[in-house]
């Protein structure tokens, strides 16, 4: 437990931001078509997937940035369930087969995220850091 | 432990966590070992090629891990293997993750490493282990 006292909590922070930069690029794929993905090629901001794009954006940028991380995870979390459900789930009960691997596993680490919050290095530990200075 | 995880939730989802990363892992190496389930990617793996020493090792790794056994060195091992198959297999083909499809190995390499530091969490062999 000794090194996982001071390290784990960092490196969920990494971890963070890592899924943040994961998610970022499929928002700005979708949107704004970079990088350029053949299957989001005239994706309709107002389409389904257009839609998640804008989710995946702004709650990529708001998880590298560590603001707001638990509402933002489970907002994500909710929006991976979705996506796994209708866009992988009817092709194979097994993600292996149905390619919906990286849904899932993005699914639970949001929701871990969402509980476990963002890791010392993040916009939300400096704020309440500022707002304990303050008081 | 820090305060967020000291909250019986967060321990709690730290485990849920494990066991579906455990299980998500797992189906790749019976896919590449065992044939299920079938894809086509994996058809005639050989054991001992690159592929199939990869399959062994999540085979092994993916039981370990969604029991709960032995969970910081098995997530070591497994979170550089993971950072091996993003080097080998994606990163050639494309620098984004998202052009070269290795997403996954990304997100895991640096999830197992948070369970290095981590734990297993209350749901594990680790834990009933350390309560004897």
């Amino acid at each position: 437990m000794i090194p996982g006292t001071i390290w784990a909590p960092r490196i969920l922070s990494v971890l963070r931001i890592v899924l943040g930069l994961i998610l970022l690029q499929y928002g700005l794929a979708k949107l704004f078509g970079w990088p350029a993905v053949h299957m989001f090629e005239n994706l309709k901001w107002l389409s389904l997937f257009g839609i998640a794009g804008m989710f995946e954006l702004v709650g990529g940028v708001l998880l590298i940035l560590g603001l707001f991380t638990r509402p933002v995870a489970f907002i994500l979390s909710g929006e991976m369930a979705a996506a796994y459900f209708i866009e992988h789930l009817p092709h194979s009960f097994f993600p292996v087969q149905s390619e919906g691997d990286l849904a899932v596993a993005l699914c639970f680490t949001f929701l871990y995220l969402s509980f476990a919050g963002g890791g010392p290095w993040s916009l939300d530990a400096m704020r309440s850091a500022g707002a304990r200075t303050s008081r | 432990m820090n305060s967020i995880l000291a909250t019986p939730y967060g321990l709690s989802l730290l485990s849920i966590l494990r066991i579906f990363t455990g299980l998500s892992l797992l189906q790749h190496g019976t896919a590449k070992i065992l044939g299920f389930p079938a894809a086509p990617m994996f058809s005639n793996v050989q054991i001992t090629s690159l592929t199939g020493v990869g399959g062994l090792i999540e085979l092994v790794g993916g039981i370990l891990f969604t029991i709960g056994l032995f969970t910081r060195p098995v997530a070591f091992i497994l979170s550089g293997f993971t950072a091996v198959a993003y080097f080998l297999a994606h990163a050639g083909k494309s620098f984004f993750p998202l052009l070269n499809g290795g997403e996954l190995a990304a997100l895991y390499c640096f999830v197992f490493l948070y369970f290095v530091l981590a734990g297993a969490g209350p749901w594990s062999v680790d834990a009933i282990r350390e309560r004897k």
